[in-house]
């Protein structure tokens, strides 16, 4: 898969105040990836680096091939940004707003007009084209702050915080959007603070704090972290010996049992899953429900980033 | 999967400059305010100019004032005193016309900068292939064209009232080349003098109030000289109308500069605030 982000040695440096210390990253074509990390970790720097807004102290990074600090222009025309403030020009109408950026973009006359109406229509504000953007909702100005930055079809987009602030119905087109600019095979690089948001859109992920912690997918961060985790229901709960004998069966990491439930964790679920199953039938336990518990993306958010697991 | 890419090539600067003309004009003419805050001044000189030019034809001056004015203007020594007022009211409300173009523009270009400063919209701006220049330049004619047409229009209006109520005295006063001059070089200079004042002014407060209170300083110039012109210190010839417009050009290229060394992409999206 080739790679359209990379970064190498990347830092920003405001007077004493490092917002970027040596970034390396490699994101690659058609990928979501998720920038994690708290606020002030210098995620709206990186993104404006990336976007060849502004100069980094030293490092250097490539979008696609043209290089920031040489092709800025270029880099600018070939990808698309969601700032963190939807920044609409408010007595204009949708239509006018986005005509505007199209052409700004370089869309001759009736492209244009044929990408207005199709990200209206694909974000839902056709019918209020006309429509000054002042009378619209947060959630509708995102929308709009999204359909101008995918305008002009980057092949990258930069997006950061998408559904902040949004009611449910709206963060669900915003991330019905993002799987279709996936499915298209553009790159999206998505900053957010929710999790579980990354998790469900991301196909990597990276926990950032002025340098990247770690890049990995979701699901093999927790696995690394926490192993997985089968919650089994029982109609009556396990004694001591039972829990005891459980964590003899091979493979399995740990047993808890809480609230009726018993937690196995293990590294290969698929095989000692069956094991534990039979040997709780085989010592009389009667189990309502067996599922996998997924771990919170948050607590391994928490363990990485906190410094807890890997200082 | 690749993804469907349009093979776009960056507009011309033209295109770039129309297109962020247009958008600042379309968002003024959506600000009442604004309209009314760049039409007041020259709708009120206007009516003041047309009105004093009025009085003076049907009223005579009294004697008292026929030799104050003779002391402060010797250039209508000799004249009929009802012409000798009435040429000098005309002239010093021509000099009232040169406020219209630091006055008017400065309000629009702080609108342009401030307003999108506080609705956060210059990010996305700067995120285009548009270079800082270029938008620099396109704010600079979009606060300096209406500003110029405005002037331009009251000047024609007040000369065509000047002809019709006013003495031969008074219309010469508003047809003399050198006014005329004035109004086609001076008033540009001084516009876009204020404008980029007033640009400059913005990148370092983000009060629309405060930026006006410090660009309102540019007209204490102006006024100064009409002043002094009434008053007879200071005699407008054709050697004082080119002296004034090659320190305007000389401003205007130094208040541009700083203002383009203000106006950089880092500077917007990291120290503004």
């Amino acid at each position: 898969m080739a790679t359209v982000i990379t970064a190498e040695g990347l830092t920003k440096r405001f007077g004493s105040l490092v917002a970027v210390d040596g970034l390396d990253l490699e994101v690659h074509e058609g990928e979501v990836f998720g920038f994690l990390g708290p606020n002030g970790a210098g995620k709206t720097t990186t993104l404006r680096l990336l976007c060849a807004l502004i100069a980094p102290t030293s490092g250097t990074a490539e979008i696609a091939g043209y290089r920031v600090g040489r092709d800025d222009e270029r880099i600018r025309a070939m990808v698309g940004i969601l700032t963190e403030q939807p920044g609409l020009y408010e007595r204009l109408t949708a239509t006018e707003n986005l005509r505007f950026y199209a052409a700004l973009y370089g869309l001759p006359g009736t492209l244009a007009n044929e990408q207005v109406e199709r990200f209206l229509r694909m974000l839902g504000l056709w019918d209020r084209r006309d429509a000054a953007v002042a009378t619209f909702s947060r959630g509708m100005k995102q929308k709009m702050a999204i359909a101008r930055a995918a305008l002009h079809e980057p092949p990258v987009m930069f997006l950061d915080e998408p559904t902040t602030g949004l009611d449910p119905d709206a963060a669900k087109t915003v991330r019905a959007f993002i799987t279709a600019l996936r499915a298209e095979g553009r790159t999206v690089f998505l900053c957010t603070h929710n999790l579980d948001e990354a998790d469900r859109l991301c196909d990597r992920i990276a926990f950032f704090r002025r340098s990247v912690i770690r890049i990995d997918t979701p699901d093999h961060l927790r696995q690394e972290l926490y192993g997985r985790t089968t919650e089994l229901r029982l109609l009556a709960p396990a004694s001591a010996a039972e829990l005891e004998r459980l964590r003899t069966i091979e493979g399995v990491r740990a047993v808890e049992q809480r609230n009726g439930s018993l937690s196995v964790t293990s590294d290969d679920p698929a095989r000692t899953n069956a094991r534990v199953v039979r040997a709780l039938v085989e010592g009389g336990a009667d189990i309502a429900f067996v599922t996998e518990r997924k771990v919170p993306l948050e607590e391994v958010y928490l363990r990485i980033v906190e410094g807890t697991e890997l200082e | 999967m690749t993804a469907r890419s349009l093979q776009l090539s960056r507009p011309d600067r033209m295109t770039i400059m129309r297109t962020i003309c247009v958008r600042e004009w379309r968002e003024a003419l959506g600000n009442r305010l604004l309209v009314g805050m760049t039409l007041l001044p020259p709708v009120v000189i206007l009516f003041a100019g047309i009105g004093a030019v009025a009085t003076a034809a049907i009223y005579p001056p009294s004697e008292r004032d026929v030799q104050a004015i003779y002391a402060a203007a010797p250039a209508v020594v000799g004249l009929d005193p009802k012409e000798a007022v009435q040429g000098l009211i005309a002239t010093y409300f021509l000099i009232l016309f040169m406020l219209i173009p630091t006055v008017v523009p400065l309000t629009v270009a702080i609108y342009s900068v401030i307003g999108e400063k506080t609705a956060r919209t210059l990010e996305p701006l700067l995120a285009t292939p548009t270079r800082v220049g270029e938008l620099l330049l396109a704010k600079s004619v979009a606060s300096t064209v209406p500003a110029v047409i405005v002037t331009w229009l009251a000047y024609g209006i007040y000369l065509g009232a000047v002809a019709w109520l006013g003495s031969r005295a008074a219309v010469n006063a508003v047809t003399a080349p050198r006014w005329i001059l004035a109004i086609i070089i001076l008033v540009p200079l001084l516009t876009l003098l204020s404008v980029n004042l007033g640009i400059l002014i913005s990148t370092r407060v983000n009060d629309v109030r405060v930026a006006q209170q410090i660009g309102g300083l540019v007209v204490v110039p102006v006024v100064g000289l009409g002043i002094a012109q009434v008053s007879g210190r200071v005699v407008l010839n054709n050697e004082s109308f080119v002296q004034t417009a090659v320190i305007l050009i000389v401003l205007d290229a130094v208040v541009f500069l700083m203002a383009r060394i203000a106006f950089q992409r880092e500077n917007i999206l990291v120290r503004w605030r």
